[in-house]
């Protein structure tokens, strides 16, 4: 995954490239309040930037105002009230800027992904959105809620690192068989 | 207007960073798990320092906040489901056996729902189809199990 990197001799070596993530980290927790606050995104509180409710919602409202008269489900899909008359483009904009990162550094490119069998991929969306729906976030804004002093998403983020060590085991266990 | 516009930008920041960084939360705890590979945990750190952060500045500057000292119960949860009056003694176990399958499965998917938009954006077939089965399973919640999740008001 990351190449082993040899350690840096010096007492204090900050270099970009290493913390790159933690940067990222830090602009998702700031836009998130600032998008909040200053353009007034709530009662869902802690709703700046999430990876689950936000494509459920913009895909709720794209179902509830489509053109086609009788394919309106009745009653409306449930959409968060803050959303019901402007669309949430946050996962457009994952996806476009993603995009327009990987034409400016010349990585675009249509390629096998992460995962080897495409029907696989299909299946592990719809089942991760269907159970990601009955607590409503995605792990980055169960952080922010976290971070909001939010005690239930604390332990919602116990649970979520539970889930990742209990597949980290079954992958270890699975490995280990086939040898 | 403004709200689809302003989301949309920060989307596209974000998603920017993410696609330079190879940001992801799942895989930062898998890694620190697995091989002791500190990188992208410090993303979710990140993500932690800078909501503090955030709120701060946000209240500082006449921003209004919503923190969860006062607010008890349903107005707290993110659930996305109308008039489910319930007590959120009975929302801990769905919501926590819904973050474990979901944790659990990304791991499978290598990468949370986030990084997933970012690999579709980079090109990735896989990537793709996760979207594809992300607005088909929407679909599915709404229609079916929505309708099932009323049934918890039996329970108070």
């Amino acid at each position: 995954m990351t190449e082993p990197e040899a350690k840096p001799k010096k007492r204090f070596h900050f270099k970009l490239s290493g913390n790159m993530a933690l940067i990222t980290g830090l602009t998702m927790g700031v836009l998130a309040a600032v998008v909040q606050g200053f353009f007034e995104l709530q009662p869902p509180a802690a709703a700046g930037i999430c990876g689950i409710s936000h494509p459920a919602n913009l895909i709720n409202w794209l179902v509830n105002n489509n053109p086609v008269e009788f394919l309106r489900p009745d009653p409306p899909f449930t959409i968060h009230n803050i959303f019901t008359n402007v669309p949430v483009l946050t996962s457009v904009g994952f996806v476009l800027g993603s995009f327009i990162a990987a034409i400016i550094n010349k990585e675009f490119k249509f390629r096998p992904g992460p995962v080897r069998d495409n029907i696989l991929a299909f299946i592990l969306g719809f089942i991760i959105i269907n159970f990601a729906l009955l607590w409503g976030s995605c792990p980055i804004r169960t952080t922010i809620l976290a971070a909001y002093g939010m005690p239930f998403a604390m332990l919602i983020l116990g649970c979520i690192v539970l889930g990742v060590v209990a597949a980290c085991e079954y992958v270890k266990w699975k490995v280990r068989r086939v040898k | 207007m403004i709200l689809g516009l302003a989301t949309l930008i920060v989307g596209t920041i974000v998603g920017y960073l993410g696609q330079r960084s190879r940001f992801c939360t799942i895989s930062g705890i898998r890694d620190f798990y697995l091989i002791k590979d500190p990188y992208r945990l410090k993303g979710i750190i990140g993500i932690f320092v800078g909501a503090v952060a955030g709120f701060a500045l946000v209240n500082f500057f006449n921003g209004n906040l919503l923190n969860f000292t006062n607010v008890g119960g349903w107005q707290a949860m993110p659930m996305l489901s109308e008039g489910l009056n319930v007590q959120p003694l009975v929302l801990i176990p769905l919501a926590s056996i819904g973050a474990f399958g979901m944790a659990y499965f990304s791991v499978m998917a290598e990468g949370c729902p986030f990084r997933q938009h970012v690999i579709a954006g980079e090109g990735r077939i896989s990537g793709l189809l996760y979207i594809v089965g992300l607005v088909v399973g929407v679909i599915f919640y709404s229609i079916v199990i929505v309708p099932y999740l009323q049934l918890l008001t039996i329970l108070g």
